[in-house]
């Protein structure tokens, strides 16, 4: 039989596989606005959902602050809880990303040539996939595909960069290119930025079920060890 | 008002004339657990001993004020203290069975209570093991003598005996203080469970103890009703300096 604290832990960790569904969902909307021409209707969905992730980082927060105070959690239980937290966070700022993008794809004018010409869709289908992964690796508690996110990140900061590079060179030869190419780049570099959350959460993660901070570690000394 | 099993008005206590409790006040919720903590002397063993008129058993002891338990004041004299004592039960910092069988130890209570018929006691002694989550552990040694249980069995033997009578309050007080860290954690997990049923005070030096089990907790000091609230609050956020200075462990 679970002991009420291992209840008060399952319950902690079902509000935040929640709280990244919504987040994946926000992902999924945002890129599907991204691409979509002419724009969907939009701004209901994503703005509710925001305002229930903001809720659940809020709840999770308070659990764990009582869960410190009243259970003095050790050993495995304190890196759940340790790592809990910062997930929250990392989550959280995924869903305010997803929004600024929708934002930013408005000011993209001809978005559709753009998107085709720079490999906008393969990159945003990209991150939708590390998101996800991410997810199942938190529920999973799977330690093992740490691994694989991190080549996934890898992978998109890569084609982000390439993406990034081309557009400003387009912008340097075509002054019309201007506006909607800045707008763009700040959407590559929000794409970017959700593959790094996900990343992180994937070492917390790793960090609960190893014990070993891999923060700031290149991945090949995670691949080293193994 | 239906959710507060205890009213306290005022309630002050004497030694002689040394004011041991100063005019406390407080209101303990019904199927909950109230911890109660402070430092050594504060009175929290006193002020449990209020509830079921302990200190009655003390010479010189003065009490002014009022114990209200569901609206009735236990000092009023028109009261019968037998009846108080069998509505709330008492669990010590040391296990006391007496030196007789596991049976005899729970049966004891419901006999007194003038129960006689042996299935009916049965039922009794199965059902109060139970509760203390302790039945699957002593169920074929009934009649083995308790004194030769671990200090632990005989602790959860004993809040057994306390729930054969059917009380609707259990005081508490440090039932965990001199058990290892396995049994102190079933008798909180047992806790937890029985609040369901029962009014539960629990007094306790252990801090994380307080944390851990209660609902509410009353920080107590020289005598005085310093700070309660939910245990939540008490232990992020209390209200008064010096419940934060004692729990920090910076007090003095
Ligand atoms: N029978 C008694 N006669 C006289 N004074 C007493 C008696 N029992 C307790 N006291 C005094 O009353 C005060 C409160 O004692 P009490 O036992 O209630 O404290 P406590 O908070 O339970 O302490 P501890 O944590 O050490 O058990 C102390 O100063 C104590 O010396
Ligand atoms: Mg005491």
């Amino acid at each position: 039989m679970a002991t009420h604290f291992e209840m008060e832990l399952d319950n902690l960790k079902s509000i935040i596989k929640k709280i990244g569904k919504l987040a994946e969902g926000q992902v999924s909307e945002a890129v599907k606005i991204l691409l979509q021409e002419p724009e969907a209707a939009e701004g209901k969905i994503i703005k509710k959902t925001e305002n229930k992730i903001d809720k659940l980082d809020v709840k999770i927060d308070e659990i764990c602050q009582s869960i410190f105070a009243l259970k003095q959690p050790v050993a495995s239980d304190l890196r759940f809880i340790m790592s809990a937290m910062q997930i929250s966070n990392e989550i959280e700022r995924i869903g305010d990303l997803s929004i600024s993008i929708v934002k930013k794809a408005k000011n993209i004018k001809e978005k559709h040539d753009l998107i085709v010409k720079f490999n906008i869709a393969d990159i945003s289908r990209q991150v939708e996939l590390i998101t996800a992964k991410t997810n199942i690796c938190f529920a999973e508690q799977d330690g093992k595909a740490t691994g694989e996110i991190f080549v996934l990140n890898k992978d998109i900061r890569n084609s982000c960069e390439d993406a990034i590079h081309d557009i400003i060179n387009e912008m340097k030869v075509n002054s019309k290119a201007v506006v909607s190419g800045t707008n763009l780049v700040i959407v590559l570099k929000h794409l970017e930025r959700i593959s790094e959350h996900c990343t992180n959460i994937a070492e917390y993660v790793y960090f609960t079920v190893n014990a070993k901070i891999i923060k700031h570690d290149k991945f090949d000394d995670l691949r080293s060890e193994d | 008002m239906k959710d507060i099993k205890i009213k306290v008005n005022d309630l002050s206590l004497y030694y002689g004339e040394k004011k041991a409790l100063n005019e406390i006040t407080m209101d303990i919720p019904a199927n909950k657990v109230t911890a109660l903590i402070g430092p050594s002397g504060c009175g929290k063993s006193t002020f449990l001993r209020c509830i079921n008129r302990m200190n009655d058993l003390i010479s010189n002891v003065s009490i002014t004020g009022q114990m209200l338990v569901e609206g009735v004041d236990i000092y009023d004299k028109n009261v019968d203290v037998v009846n108080i004592r069998k509505k709330i039960g008492m669990v010590f910092q040391k296990s006391n069975p007496f030196p007789k069988s596991i049976y005899e130890n729970i049966a004891y209570g419901p006999r007194i209570n003038g129960i006689n018929n042996k299935a009916e006691l049965d039922e009794i002694v199965e059902k109060s093991l139970r509760q203390a989550a302790i039945w699957d552990e002593l169920k074929d040694r009934l009649e083995d003598s308790a004194l030769g249980l671990s200090g632990g069995q005989q602790q959860r033997l004993c809040i057994g005996r306390t729930l054969a009578v059917s009380p609707d309050i259990i005081l508490m007080d440090e039932p965990a203080s001199a058990l290892d860290p396995i049994s102190t954690s079933k008798i909180e997990e047992l806790i937890h469970e029985l609040k369901e049923q029962y009014t539960i005070i629990i007094v306790t030096h252990n801090m994380q103890q307080a944390a851990r089990t209660s609902d509410h907790t009353a920080f107590f000091y020289m005598g005085n009703l310093i700070e309660m609230g939910k245990t939540n609050s008490i232990f992020t956020k209390p209200m008064q300096k010096q419940t934060e200075d004692y729990i920090t462990g910076r007090f003095g």
